[in-house]
């Protein structure tokens, strides 16, 4: 450490970075940051713009969700026993994704696959219900071509169990890598990538259960 | 359903000559170039060293050359808009209005996603890490991937000139025309798909860059020590990533009314055409700054350089791009206050738009004062700079005008919306990227470009923009609408004629470009740049060779202020030393790929499937993409080692020049 | 310039493992067992008579705020540690985008629609 770095530990033992000083890798003055920060906030950012799609996708449907051409409206077709059940699905796998991140972390290859599985079993379990349901409005003749209502909301929750059925699929991918290659660096930032993904998906699943089929049964 | 779709022997043009003939053209030329390159052996060199190459600066060059080509493809069409309204007084003119629909919409398309954007981030590839003192930039596969897409999205445009058309609806496919219902051919479709997957490239892009400039700058870069230039990179990206999926929701929305019978934006069962028009521009203003915010970048870098006097104002310089950043988010509507929002949501964005304008405002007065009592050098670079100084403060204010909604509702959709478009485009864009080539091509070829070939090249298109342009004002206020395909007014004529002769003084500008790269390339050894530091520059990139080797820096620099390589300059020159050199270290760099190439590969058989309906193929092609995916993730070493002999010969040499020139006396 | 060793484009490996922290098991079943309180107050306020009619919607979107801060906080460790300010900050900028989208588009259309449509009743 010269003296000039010397000093600033000095004045900031805990890195916070006072004017812009801060000797903290990826800040200020500390240079480049870790491959894992980078790669980590690569991927936030584009979870943040996979946001931006929902919320484009949210808007149309607020938009349209008066549109019901003479078919039927949120009221009449919402399952709210069904929703219940997708969300505990969901949370639970998030909540078991979680476990996962654990078990990599104390490289327990076991743990991890076990935490996995319950991940993708529970996913699965979530889009089978989903699918059941747009299958049973399909075959009603409410499918998306109804109205716009409909298209709307096909789409805003299609999206969401398209973004699910490819996060399984990265899922059984990921399971494959970690199981052949171990934990080696590169495989744990693009676990921690998958992860991100995973809580994701779940966050945009509040918002969709909130204010798509809870407020649409009320209104 | 057949086995090609809707593909038939009769989506090839034969009974249009025009159409023809271009095909067949483009596809001589084409050819041509594969044999030559073939015959010539350097196939080998092109997949090694560009094909697969995930380095910034060869990323960066080979956005700029998909850019350059289709920028002159763009300009054909402009020609041969104005030569159709040149002919078209009380008379058919030469292009069917089915044809001159398709020449418009490509037009806009070609010149604003394919030309304007390919170079913008061709010149951030370049330039951003080697100003942030760094090797690469964050995810080097992933630009690569980037740059591919964007190539295949420029591909399947062009694909459409030969096999099929394209779209007749305008730059922006807008509802109910562009539905399946009253556009039932392949044009729009291929027109989505191209704007889709190229759209996927640039976000990566917006990504990557933005990681790489809030993460990865060299030590003692604090944010406010970062050259201007990368912090209109960073404004630019942000945008990007907040605005480019809106582009891709609102498009895939409108694919999902043609390709299943959605309802998003038809007429029937309870769509919204506004709706589209209103997602539409949510993105399409954001992407005007997007291509704006970083020629004001490179103009910054170019007026401070050849002013010899560091930028004025720089902290305002950043909080002027940073609020404009922040506003082009809310003025989207006035690009359809027509549409009927009435008079408060009208007024609303009105007052934002006028405010944006203050954000340029203080960006102006800074070059100005940047300039003033400098020491003015009138190089290539720094005319294209004072053109647009000039013609951009008065594009800006036709904006003022149209930001006005009482005005706008009679300017809307007249040749007055186009001409200021254009003005506001080719003075901050086109001149900006002319002037970024001129400035950096030494840097990233190790020759200058002729300057007497460029100066022509200057003095054609600043003429040439004020004689195409600006009849199109006069004729905007005399009424004539936009994309006509025959008029009867005879007061408009002698403007259009004049806009004509315009267009051939640009023609003119194109033929110095063109001519200024082969006499350059022609005499390269003459032109050689030997220190790396041609204009006496003031930021990291000019402490480089020129090209600057793989690992750009054999040290990462240590920065302690604003403009890092000026300050090494002055204490050298005080000094009359370059101080000691420390120990040389082995170097990682990641390894070339062909991932990005492959990827682009099954993108455009993806692309072409959808839109000739060929399902087969479509899957075909996404399993491609995925085992890609799963390759490339199953890689072993992605990276290799240069090692430290290498980097200590190529530091040394570019020590030993400095030091002549230093003690010399000379800079360049 | 002071001497200081190399680095590989794209960040360093050396300092990561350093940089990777274990997370705790407690934070995943506080975050699970807030969601799911907030999950089950989402369900019950639309079935109760105790909420005022026209503020649920307000209610069931304040829960889900609420909700997406625990999914941050517990499941994605979100902090204002050094390290994670630029991923706030990000998504901050990213949560302004989403409102002026959302709202934005919801207060133009609905302005346009009654204007546009008030000769007859919207279309469906």
């Amino acid at each position: 450490m010269s003296a000039t770095d010397a000093a600033l530990a000095a004045r900031d033992p805990y890195h916070v970075g006072h004017a812009g000083e801060s000797q903290a890798r990826g800040h200020g003055a500390g240079g480049p940051a870790s491959k894992r920060i980078v790669v980590g906030y690569g991927f936030w950012l584009f979870l943040l713009s996979d946001i931006v799609i929902f919320s484009c996708l949210f808007a149309s449907y607020t938009v349209l969700a008066q549109a019901t051409a003479g078919g039927p409206s949120g009221k009449q077709i919402f399952d709210l026993k069904r929703v219940a059940l997708e969300t505990a699905c969901l949370l639970a796998s998030s909540f078991f994704c979680g476990t996962a991140s654990i078990a990599v972390a104390r490289r327990s290859q076991l743990w991890t696959q076990v935490a996995l599985i319950a991940t993708g079993l529970l996913g699965l379990a979530f889009l089978f219900l989903e699918a059941s349901e747009f299958a049973a409005l399909h075959a009603a003749g409410d499918g998306p071509r109804r109205s716009a209502f409909l298209t709307g909301f096909f789409t805003l929750v299609g999206c969401h169990g398209l973004h699910v059925s490819v996060g399984l699929l990265w899922l059984g991918t990921m399971m494959a890598q970690l199981f052949a290659k171990g934990f080696r660096a590169d495989i744990r930032r693009r676990f921690l990538c998958f992860t991100m993904f995973w809580h994701f998906l779940d966050i945009i699943w509040v918002a969709i259960f909130s204010l798509v089929y809870l407020v649409g049964t009320k209104l | 359903m057949t086995l090609f779709g809707k593909l038939s022997w009769s989506a090839i043009p034969f009974n249009q000559p025009i159409p023809l003939v271009a095909a067949a053209i483009v596809l001589v030329v084409i050819l041509g170039v594969l044999v030559w390159v073939t015959l010539k052996g350097w196939v080998p060199y092109l997949w090694k060293e560009w094909i697969t190459s995930v380095d910034h600066k060869h990323i960066g060059v080979m956005y700029c050359l998909l850019g350059l080509v289709m920028l002159l493809r763009g300009f054909i069409d402009a020609l041969m808009m104005r030569s159709q309204q040149a002919l078209a007084f009380h008379a058919p003119g030469y292009l069917p209005p089915e044809h001159y629909d398709q020449i418009f919409s490509a037009h806009g398309t070609i010149m604003i996603l394919f030309a304007a954007m390919p170079l913008i981030i061709g010149l951030m590839n370049f330039v951003v890490p080697l100003q942030l003192g760094v090797r690469d930039v964050a995810f080097p596969t992933l630009n690569s991937v980037s740059f591919w897409l964007t190539a295949t999205g420029a591909l399947l445009v062009n694909v459409s000139l030969v096999v099929g058309e394209f779209s007749r609806v305008g730059w922006l496919p807008f509802p109910p025309l562009s539905e399946l219902r009253y556009s039932p051919g392949v044009g729009v479709d291929y027109y989505l798909w191209a704007v889709q997957i190229s759209g996927v490239g640039t976000l990566l892009t917006g990504i990557n860059f933005v990681t790489t400039i809030l993460k990865t700058r060299t030590y003692g870069m604090t944010y406010l020590r970062m050259p201007i230039f990368c912090w209109t990179a960073l404004a630019a990206c942000m945008l990007i990533i907040a605005a480019f999926p809106v582009l891709t929701a609102t498009l895939a929305m409108l694919t999902l009314d043609r390709y299943l019978g959605f309802h998003f934006f038809t007429n029937m069962a309870g769509g919204n055409a506004m709706m589209f028009t209103n997602l539409i521009w949510a993105w399409g203003h954001p992407e005007v700054y997007i291509l704006v915010l970083p020629s004001f970048g490179v103009f910054s870098e170019v007026i401070s350089t050849f002013s010899s006097k560091p930028l004025f104002g720089y902290r305002s310089m950043v909080i002027a791009t940073l609020f404009i950043c922040l506003v082009s988010f809310c003025v989207w509507l006035h690009h359809f206050f027509t549409m009927g929002a009435g008079g408060d949501v009208n007024a609303a964005f009105g007052i934002a738009t006028s405010i944006i304008a203050v954000g340029t405002g203080v960006k102006m007065y800074n070059w100005l004062f940047t300039m003033y009592g400098g020491r003015i050098r009138y190089e290539t670079p720094m005319l294209w700079a004072l053109g647009f100084l000039i013609t951009f403060i008065t594009g800006g204010m036709t904006g003022v005008m149209l930001a006005v909604p009482p005005a706008d509702f009679l300017l809307h959709n007249s040749m007055f919306l186009v001409a200021h478009f254009h003005h506001v485009i080719m003075a901050g864009v086109i001149f900006a990227v002319m002037a970024g080539i001129a400035y950096w091509f030494p840097k990233a070829f190790g020759f200058r470009l002729d300057e007497g070939w460029g100066k022509a090249t200057f003095w054609f298109a600043f003429v040439g923009f004020y004689v195409t342009f600006m009849p199109l004002y006069v004729l905007g206020f005399l009424g004539m609408t936009r994309r006509l395909q025959h008029y009867d007014v005879a007061e408009w004529r002698p403007w259009i004629l004049a806009a004509m002769v315009g267009v051939l003084i640009l023609l003119c500008s194109a033929i110095c470009q063109v001519m200024q790269l082969v006499v350059s390339i022609r005499h390269r050894e003459a032109l050689r740049d030997l220190t790396g530091d041609p204009w006496d520059g003031r930021s990291l990139e000019w402490a480089t060779p020129s090209p600057p080797p793989a690992f750009n820096f054999a040290h990462l620099p240590h920065v302690d202020n604003l403009e890092a390589y000026w300050n090494v300059k002055q204490r050298a020159r005080d000094e009359q030393t370059l101080g000691r050199a420390a120990p040389y270290e082995d170097i990682e760099m990641p390894r070339n790929s062909p991932t990005g190439f492959v990827c682009a590969f099954f993108a455009t058989f993806i692309g072409f499937a959808l839109i000739w309906h060929i399902w087969w193929l479509m899957i075909l092609g996404l399993a491609g993409a995925y085992a890609t995916f799963v390759v490339f993730a199953w890689r072993d070493v992605p990276e290799y080692v240069i090692p430290a002999e290498e980097v200590a010969r190529s530091d040394r040499a570019n020590r030993a020049i400095r030091q002549e020139a230093l003690l010399g006396g000379r800079t360049s | 310039m002071t001497i200081d060793p190399t680095h590989a484009a794209g960040g360093a490996d050396s300092v990561e493992e350093g940089d990777e922290h274990v997370p705790q098991f407690s934070t995943y079943l506080i975050g699970l067992a807030l969601a799911v309180l907030l999950t089950a107050a989402s369900f019950w306020a639309v079935n109760t008579p105790l909420i005022y009619g026209p503020g649920i919607p307000v209610a069931l979107a304040t829960l889900a705020v609420a909700q997406m801060g625990i999914h941050l906080v517990f499941f994605l460790h979100l902090t204002t540690a050094p390290d994670n300010i630029n991923n706030a900050l990000a998504l901050a900028f990213g949560l302004l985008i989403v409102g002026l989208i959302v709202f934005g588009s919801v207060w133009i259309m609905a302005h346009m629609n009654y204007n546009l449509m008030a000769m007859s009743h919207p279309m469906g």
